[in-house]
């Protein structure tokens, strides 16, 4: 499913108090090695934090500042579809498995967490066994067992209850029938999906060999949660740390504290450096304010992760001393618009490829903010990070060849073109961007949008994401964005590509790819075993959306992040593409 | 005196009776009438993973199938005793006064709102105290200097005040005095006043004094209006006939006068900014009801838009019924009416 | 929040004798009130201005498509080779030359000033007809209080009292997001069906101001002596309404609509602000301040839209003093 990245939006605020960031006070075990504490400032540069630690340093103490504009889902492991929250919730925190706090693609490869190393498949990788490491423990001082585990597990998928997380132990434990969920069927046995042998080991079962399980192990819904502590819904305003750090302050929408959980073990603990002596967290931030603080120093973290607004890019990228301070990741994450192939005329292909083929291509790049803070082009529905992907040159990238369209609108039976609706999320200025964009330059072929926009919170489950509203309301072009679970094939396509996923009541993602080969391709690329192979499946099934002109993809997104002031360890994780909040610490 | 109190209170009552029930239909009987079903609205209470048959579900759960007149006295009901709703999935709490939940926030909408108060309170008190000190006092000047350069003068400020929007000036403001000059606090930083008074002002200083203008402005064209209409009556040339002191003559005798109209419209404009101060709010980015109004309707949640309303309205009548009292005590021929 | 109204003060008495000694006429003849408030009015240079500027915004309003084409481009039509592609601002800053007379906007190059032309013709369309709108509803709504009384009276009344206790903006909010489901529902497309329903919804909930005014002037001209002598003359209630009341009424619907109009302005700004106005693409000018606001370090997008407003607000509340202070010779200047 889709890893959302928060989509800044402009909210009222508690406030953060003043002051800049303390250097840290006592405790500080510096190890001479790495240690930078007291040496000058390392040199910056713009993208320096890409591919290298910005700043490195073990210094320990202080309070690092972190805020948000918008509020994401939860704290509760279990209850969570954020990238951004995924991230920091290593920091409360451990799943079995986790991604290596490492710069560029490095973080995105995984390390054993709980577990004392990565999964060991048997059964044909249908069956996944982890050892969990000794002397692990709660915030309160209670071990974490694997039962702890596996409680986590099971009560994440009760889709009714925790709504947000995603649903890939849903779809692939082998559970028994009358199992409904932890609340409802509390005494069901499922060992048939999860065992636990012992109170170190976790073995799990699949229904189908996923050879790439590790993923799965390393979703927050692995994180620990002691079930004589869980609250269901209300979890989430007293989450149980199993990370170096627990909640001190739980205030919901305004803001959250953390501080050292005595009961983390750093000798259990060979990725975290635990440098920070609190966090502090607030939420509801306006954002352009936010942008201006961490500019000026107030505030060393804008959580979303996503980029600066507008505003401030325009400082950054125009003020050589403030460019120096950033970096531009490209996210594992698409922004494009699907075009439903059953809304004629475009269940026709031709009529389809003469959308593409009008779009104005670069003018899609600067709606979305531009090379910089919007992406590049993208050619193709899958971005560049994920295993597979090829340059695929099937559509100009230009500013929209009308000739071409036209072309393409006389094979599909309307020369003179078509009317059709667009909808798009009404709150979210730059898909109103895209869709005034795409009027413009479809209109020059003569192809005339409608456009709608609709809630953001509704937009999956009762508009666009539903087959008979589209149908309804004769929608043709839908804009819709992707980020990836994961960076492979399955983790970003999965959910948005394959007809089986589709479902009449709605909340759909997949909007209208109903493609018999791609479906055929899909499975048969989870059952390839060599990675290589499985890669290229992937990218076949990428050709192939573009061959038959379901999505018009805008661009890979990119962000325009600034780094903090007095923070070490700065940089970005190719795990979330955003800076790597695990070892953050202060100067 | 007692008759008098007890018609308003009644009165107020009903206001508040007839604003609930409008509020309702609002939400309920025009989606109907505009074919929402209801498994629409359930559907948009469950989110996304649900499907057809447990929409069906929660839909005769939460009661979208009863008749409008029982759903209205449910949730009527669930404002004074509080009330539980049954998704099939689980069942959620909602303790008196239950204004609604959110089940998207998944959460009873009061408390959120009991949070939101004291900031929309904070803004709208503060606000209210400078514009009518500062608006009174700049009319009472206008009228007594008529036609000076200071009339003139103020009266443009005045007219200029009443006629930007206050999104507009509120952005302005910011952008040259938060971000720019640095002398003001940014959007978003409030403090409660009982963490720390001075910086509870200072966090408000700026979108105090931005809708105080557009207020001030409007109170010092009415009172210039007021005071130069009472002035000219024939008893104010009685009393200085009489040998008052002028100063004792505008304030006790012209003032007084003008006054009463001016304060029915504060309670009612007081009312009215603490049901939601929505532009100011949004542009200063406060998370007061207003704030919290925007959101709500933004992410459609319908829930927190109707607890919203009803709870603005209730502002709105509670601070005309204050006024109204304070009328029978300032004013005798009130009381016997 | 709206520009709030004077209160319901004393009825416009119109003693002609003292006019006309102030006036200096010799003659004895008299003169109807329409000829001594437009001599009046004729003298108010402040209030002349103002009508100017209406007159010239109305024009504007009408002519847009016109004037569009000969000074701008299509207020739709991108122009992204004005923009930086990196900051996505306006080349040079604002983008201002003889071609773009407002520059243009940041990340799609929109000509500024064919947009602020264009919303000119949606704020006034709007405002106007909502005007009109709470003018027919509150003439008629108060002249059946004030002439009929008793419980007609109360009903209305009250009925106003609860219009005015309503979270005016929120309620205006949240029903123009739910009769929005109404387009959804019903797949009706364009901007008609929204522009109706921001005029009703807005003329909707402004009535009780005019309403009010009438009701307390139609209270006083009922007991006036000319009143009681066409009754004594055998003259019923349609009649006295018609002949004797509604046109005495002509003069405070005047000023009260023309003080309105900047009001419904900027509730419509306000809701376009908002989000829940008039939908993209259109060029509405509370629409641009909302996406100005993003661009704050691009002044000029906010600067032409919010003076837009003001200068329009301005005019129509200048107008309106004027001519109250004209057709009511109590509170002269």
């Amino acid at each position: 499913m889709n890893k959302r990245s928060a989509v800044a939006f402009a909210a009222a605020g508690a406030a953060l108090s003043l002051g800049l960031s303390a250097c840290g006070g006592g405790g500080g075990e510096t190890t001479p090695a790495d240690g930078s504490s007291g040496a000058p400032a390392a040199a910056e540069a713009f993208n320096a934090g890409l591919e290298a630690v910005f700043n490195p340093s073990d210094k320990k103490g202080g309070v690092l500042k972190m805020a948000i504009s918008e509020d994401w889902d939860s704290v509760d492991p279990g209850d969570t579809y954020y990238a951004l929250s995924w991230n920091l919730i290593r920091i409360y925190g451990r799943s079995l498995v986790t991604y290596t706090p490492a710069p560029g693609a490095e973080g995105r490869k995984l390390s054993p967490d709980l577990a004392e190393s990565l999964g060991e498949s048997s059964d044909d990788g249908k069956t996944w066994t982890y050892k969990l490491r000794a002397g692990l423990k709660f915030e309160d001082g209670t071990p974490i067992t694997s039962k702890d585990v596996k409680y986590a597990v099971l009560r994440s998928m009760d889709k009714e209850t925790l709504v947000n997380g995603p649903t890939y132990f849903n779809d692939w434990l082998d559970l028994p029938k009358d199992f409904k969920s932890v609340y409802k069927t509390p005494d069901v046995n499922t060992d048939s999906a999860i065992e636990t042998p012992d109170d170190q080991t976790i073995v799990f079962h699949l229904k189908k060999a996923y050879a790439g399980f590790d993923n799965f192990a390393a979703l927050p819904g692995t994180i620990p949660v002691p079930k004589d502590k869980d609250t269901g819904v209300k979890y989430r305003e007293k989450v149980i740390a199993s990370g170096p750090y627990k909640f001190d302050k739980v205030e919901p929408g305004k803001q959250y504290t953390l501080v050292r959980n005595e009961h983390w073990d750093p000798a259990t603990d060979p990725i975290r450096k635990a440098l920070p002596d609190s966090y502090e967290i607030s939420l509801g931030v306006n954002a352009d304010d936010l942008d201006n603080r961490v500019l000026a120093g107030d505030l060393h973290i804008d959580l979303a992760g996503s980029g600066v607004q507008p505003a401030a890019l325009g400082r950054v990228l125009g003020d050589p001393a403030l460019k120096a301070r950033a970096d531009n990741p490209t996210g594992a994450r698409t922004w494009y618009t699907s075009i439903m192939s059953n809304v004629p005329p475009l269940d026709n292909v031709d009529c389809r490829r003469a959308i593409i083929f009008a779009a104005d291509r670069v003018g899609l790049q600067n709606a979305y903010g531009g090379e910089f803070a919007g992406g590049d082009i993208a050619t193709g529905l899958m971005p560049p990070s994920i295993g597979g992907w090829k340059k695929l040159d099937l559509y100009p990238t230009g500013t929209g060849d009308v000739e071409k369209a036209k072309e393409a609108l006389t094979a599909c039976g309307k020369p003179e073109g078509f009317e059709t609706v667009m909808a798009y999320r009404a709150d979210r200025p730059k898909e109103k961007a895209i869709a005034e964009s795409l009027q413009q330059s479809l209109g020059k072929a003569g192809i005339k949008l409608d456009l709608k926009g609709y809630p953001t919170g509704d937009y999956f489950a009762l508009y666009a994401g539903k087959p008979d509203f589209v149908k309804k309301n004769g929608i043709g072009l839908a804009t819709n964005g992707w980020g990836a679970d994961w960076n492979d094939g399955f983790g970003f396509m999965s959910q948005i590509v394959d007809s089986r996923t589709i479902r009449e009541s709605g909340g759909n993602y997949n909007l209208s790819i109903t493609d018999k080969e791609i479906d055929a391709k899909i499975d048969e690329a989870l059952l390839e075993t060599d990675v290589a192979k499985r890669d290229a499946i992937w990218g076949e099934i990428d050709q192939r959306v573009m061959e038959q002109a379901y999505v018009l993809p805008s661009v890979w997104s990119k962000s325009v992040l600034v780094r903090p002031q007095g923070a070490t360890n700065v940089f970005v994780t190719g795990a979330f593409d955003m800076y790597d909040y695990l070892n953050l610490g202060l100067e | 005196m007692v008759t008098y109190i007890i018609r308003r209170l009644v009165g107020a009552l009903l206001m508040l009776v007839i604003v609930s029930m409008v509020t309702f239909s609002i939400f309920f009987v025009i989606p109907r009438i505009a074919g929402a079903t209801a498994e629409d609205f359930a559907s948009r209470y469950m989110g996304r993973s649900a499907d057809a048959e447990m929409i069906a579900v929660t839909a005769e759960k939460l009661g979208f199938n009863d008749p409008i007149p029982v759903q209205y006295g449910r949730w009527i009901s669930g404002v004074f005793v509080g009330s539980e709703f049954d998704t099939g999935a689980s069942i959620e709490e909602c303790p008196a006064p239950c204004f609604g939940y959110s089940f998207i926030r998944r959460q009873p909408v009061w408390p959120d709102l009991v949070d939101r108060i004291p900031v929309t309170l904070s803004l709208a008190v503060g606000a209210s105290v400078i514009w009518l000190i500062g608006g009174v006092a700049t009319g009472v000047l206008s009228a007594l200097r008529k036609g000076t350069i200071f009339d003139r003068a103020a009266m443009s400020i005045a007219l200029a005040g009443v006629s930007l929007p206050i999104f507009f000036t509120g952005i302005v403001s910011l952008v040259v005095f938060s971000y720019g000059l640095g002398i003001t606090a940014p959007g978003g930083s409030f403090t409660p006043f009982l963490e720390n008074p001075a910086q509870w002002a200072y966090s408000l200083l700026l979108p105090w004094i931005t809708l105080a203008f557009l207020y001030a402005a409007s109170y010092a064209r009415l009172t210039r209006a007021g005071m130069l209409e009472t002035m000219s009556e024939d008893y104010i040339r009685t009393a200085r006939a009489k040998g008052m002191r002028e100063s004792k003559v505008v304030v006790k005798h012209g003032l007084r006068a003008a006054l009463t109209p001016i304060l029915t419209i504060f309670g009612l404009d007081l009312g009215l900014l603490l049901g939601g101060a929505v532009l100011t709010e949004s542009t200063f980015s406060l998370k007061g009801i207003g704030d919290y109004a925007v959101q709500a309707i933004v992410t459609n949640d319908l829930p927190k838009i109707m607890g919203v309303t009803m709870v603005a309205a209730l502002f709105v009548v509670l601070a005309s019924l204050i006024v109204d009292l304070l009328y029978a005590v300032v004013d005798p021929r009130v009381r016997l009416g | 929040m709206t520009a709030p109204l004077d209160a319901p003060g004393k009825t416009a008495e119109v003693p002609p004798e003292a006019v006309l000694a102030g006036a200096g006429v010799k003659a004895i003849q008299g003169r109807s009130l329409g000829q001594i408030a437009w001599m009046r009015l004729k003298r108010d240079k402040v209030a002349l201005a103002g009508a100017g500027v209406v007159v010239l915004l109305i024009i504007t309003a009408i002519s847009a498509p016109l004037i569009v084409d000969v000074f701008g481009h299509p207020p739709n039509e991108f122009h992204q080779e004005m923009i930086d592609t990196s900051t996505m601002t306006p080349k040079g800053g604002t983008g201002i030359s003889g071609d773009f007379l407002f520059g243009v906007e940041p990340v799609n190059g929109r000509d500024l000033f064919s947009r602020v032309v264009y919303g000119a013709r949606i704020s006034l369309l709007i405002a106007v007809l909502a005007t009109l709108l709470s003018v027919v509803i509150g003439t008629a709504m108060g002249v059946m209080a004030g002439y009929f009384g008793g419980w007609v009276d109360t009903l209305i009344s009250r009925t106003m009292d609860v219009f005015l206790a309503f979270p005016l903006l929120v309620f205006a909010m949240a029903l123009v997001g739910v009769l929005g489901q109404f387009e959804q529902n019903l797949g009706v497309t364009g901007d008609t069906l929204r522009i109706g329903l921001l005029i009703f919804v807005i003329g909707f909930f402004n009535w009780p101001y005019i309403g009010r005014i009438i009701r307390g002037q139609t209270l006083s001209l009922r007991e006036r002596e000319f009143v009681d002598a066409a009754r004594s003359l055998g003259a019923r209630g349609p009649y006295i309404l018609f002949r004797e009341i509604l046109p005495n009424l002509i003069a405070p619907i005047l000023i009260y609509a023309t003080l309105l109009i900047p009001t419904n302005v900027l509730f419509e700004a306000a809701l376009s602000f908002l989000g829940v106005g008039i939908q993209a693409p259109t060029a509405t000018w509370g629409g641009m301040l909302s996406q100005a606001v993003k661009f704050y370090n691009v002044p000029h997008f906010m600067f032409f839209p919010g003076m837009a407003i003001f200068i329009t607000v301005l005019a129509f509340n200048l107008f309106g003093d004027g001519l109250r202070d004209a057709l009511d010779p109590k509170t002269s200047r």
